[in-house]
């Protein structure tokens, strides 16, 4: 319905409007082209483009996965591990809290509904580097062995946004008479929420599971400050390797991780898709 | 039991969420009562002094840094932002549809590391840029691109498009077909109705990407810390410098303080802006930054 938004009738306008697509696209994908074709490199080198291709840094990585998973405290092994356990933890946590959260909310209405809406999208907007020092203050004075929950906690906050609009938005959707109409046939509150309403609240459910499981397995920031040589995760693995030069050996697991992030936004986008935008 | 109105129940119902955000809030609470604390490090007593010590020109040189790139990147990242808006709002092939969607959402959702790999690879002494600049003879010596301003305005740059994109397409679900139509059969030529119909009425998600990528960039700290080195010290980097080296937790406290208030400053200045044009005519489906977040 939107075909005319720009013309197609040619002319500089239409050049213009292409140009800069062309161009904003080509930027946005540009870093992850350039690591996809240097981890095929055969050289020693980081010189783009890389003259031969070969396999020998995902033999590499592979190597190194298989190998040093006793050896070193801070191995490949062990961050690919709580990196999973983390966004596993995150994504089942903030989906238990928040779909019965859009539940409240969306049936609750009024004041209250705009206040906590406010207040569960300020992680999104709050500077990461600040939450991530102000989780280590609190977690340094208060001198709290958290274990894999120093990770945990902070990346909760950080993905409630994304889980409650779903949850919400999926909420938003189920009409009320549905819910009523169980009720009115005997099935106790708890038994239509949980045999009724969750269950069409399924595409919303998925779709935040997957936020949270994306957006905790590729955070950085507070990582950063919150990890330790016990709890640490992939994207901290890659720093420490990469952080005076770059290991080729480390494009071949971003390759990896590149993959899954794809996957991930594709089933996304599948489950939203028809329902409402993505957008 | 009607299920409409139960305030204990919803209560009970948003208890969990409330718990798991409230380490969130501790956060925020914390860092505020540190930057008035009155020793360096750790919460005793009250003082501004943290804040009296930032007056300082390393400090003030950081703060024009941060706006300055902030400022440039959203700039840029508007002009391209709204093109792509406007072409995906057109699109109606799955299969391209599907294609723009991960081009543009894995910017935003994949590790920061990944990208800047990506760009250290490019602009690198040794990157394609310089390889092809020196072979056509035009420098004989690698230029300097990355570890600067302008390594870190690209990342910058390239890792906000996303954000821009999201609240200018939803903007763009205002503007009807007929209007187009209306203001061509009128003669409106197509720079015209861009002009004068498209861009009046995207106005509000403008706004609205405007402040979210601004305050995105100003609180970064992943892009400079890997593109620009020590040299380039935006707020997010300076501030980890104060408590890696330099362990004065209530300098950096404060100094967080600061970025926070430019970023929510500019955010609700944006809702302001967005609440105030939208009041009067019938709204346009466009929320504020302070509603619509990040968007996806």
């Amino acid at each position: 319905m939107f075909s005319s938004l720009f013309s197609t009738r040619g002319g500089s306008y239409s050049f213009v409007i292409f140009f800069l697509t062309t161009l904003g696209l080509l930027i946005s994908a540009l870093p992850v082209i350039v690591v996809t074709l240097m981890s095929f490199s055969a050289a020693e080198t980081a010189a783009f483009p890389p003259a031969e291709y070969s396999f020998r840094w995902y033999e590499a990585l592979w190597a190194q996965l298989s190998s040093d998973e006793s050896s070193s405290a801070h191995s490949l092994g062990d961050a690919m591990f709580t990196s999973v356990l983390v966004a596993a933890l995150v994504m089942l946590i903030a989906t238990f809290v928040c779909v019965p959260l859009a539940y409240a909310l969306v049936r609750g209405g009024g004041r209250v509904r705009a206040g906590m809406e406010l207040l569960f999208t300020l992680p999104l907007v709050f500077p990461l580097v600040i939450l991530g020092i102000a989780f280590l203050l609190i977690a340094e004075s208060l001198a709290l062995d958290l274990g894999i929950w120093r990770l945990v906690i902070p990346h909760v906050a950080l993905v409630l946004p994304f889980v409650l609009r779903n949850c919400m938005s999926a909420m938003n959707g189920i009409d009320i008479e549905i819910e009523e109409a169980a009720i009115s046939l005997g099935a106790s509150w708890p038994r239509a929420f949980l045999d009724v309403v969750v269950p069409l609240m399924k595409p919303g459910i998925l779709a935040g599971l997957i936020f949270a499981l994306i957006i905790s397995f590729n955070e950085f920031t507070i990582t950063f400050f919150m990890y330790t040589i016990d709890v640490s995760t992939l994207p901290i693995w890659m720093y420490s390797r990469t952080v005076s030069s770059l290991d080729p050996a480390v494009l071949s697991l971003s390759v990896g991780i590149i993959l899954v992030d794809v996957v991930m936004i594709l089933i996304i986008d599948k489950i939203i898709a028809g329902r409402a935008s993505l957008f | 039991m009607d299920p409409r109105h139960s305030s204990l129940r919803s209560f009970a119902l948003s208890l969990p969420a409330i718990i798991a955000i409230a380490p969130f809030l501790g956060a925020c609470f914390y860092i505020f009562r540190f930057s008035v604390s009155g020793e360096s490090g750790r919460i005793s007593g009250f003082s501004l002094q943290a804040y009296f010590e930032l007056a300082e020109p390393f400090f003030l040189r950081s703060i024009w840094v941060t706006v300055k790139l902030a400022a440039l990147s959203t700039l840029v990242v508007l002009i391209l932002a709204v093109p792509i808006a406007l072409v995906i709002a057109s699109v109606r092939g799955a299969v391209v549809r599907r294609v723009l969607t991960v081009t543009i959402l894995l910017p935003m959702i994949l590790n920061l590391l990944i990208q800047s790999y990506g760009w250290i690879i490019l602009l690198g002494p040794s990157g394609v840029l310089n390889t092809a600049l020196r072979e056509s003879g035009l420098i004989s010596r690698p230029i300097l691109l990355l570890f600067n301003e302008t390594g870190v305005l690209l990342g910058l740059i390239q890792t906000a498009i996303p954000l821009a994109v999201f609240p200018i397409l939803s903007a763009s679900r205002a503007i009807s077909r007929e209007y187009l139509e209306a203001a061509s059969s009128l003669g409106a030529g197509n720079w015209r109705v861009f002009y004068d119909v498209i861009l009046p009425l995207l106005r509000p998600g403008l706004v609205s990407a405007a402040s979210i990528v601004f305050a995105y960039n100003a609180s970064a700290f992943a892009i400079p810390l890997l593109l620009g080195g020590r040299r380039v010290q935006m707020l997010g980097v300076a501030i980890r410098d104060m408590i890696s080296p330099l362990f004065n937790w209530s300098g950096a406290a404060a100094a967080g303080m600061v970025l926070i208030v430019i970023t929510t400053g500019v955010l609700l200045l944006a809702t302001w802006l967005i609440n105030r044009s939208t009041r009067t005519p019938k709204s346009t489906g466009t929320s504020a930054p302070l509603q619509t977040g990040g968007g996806a």
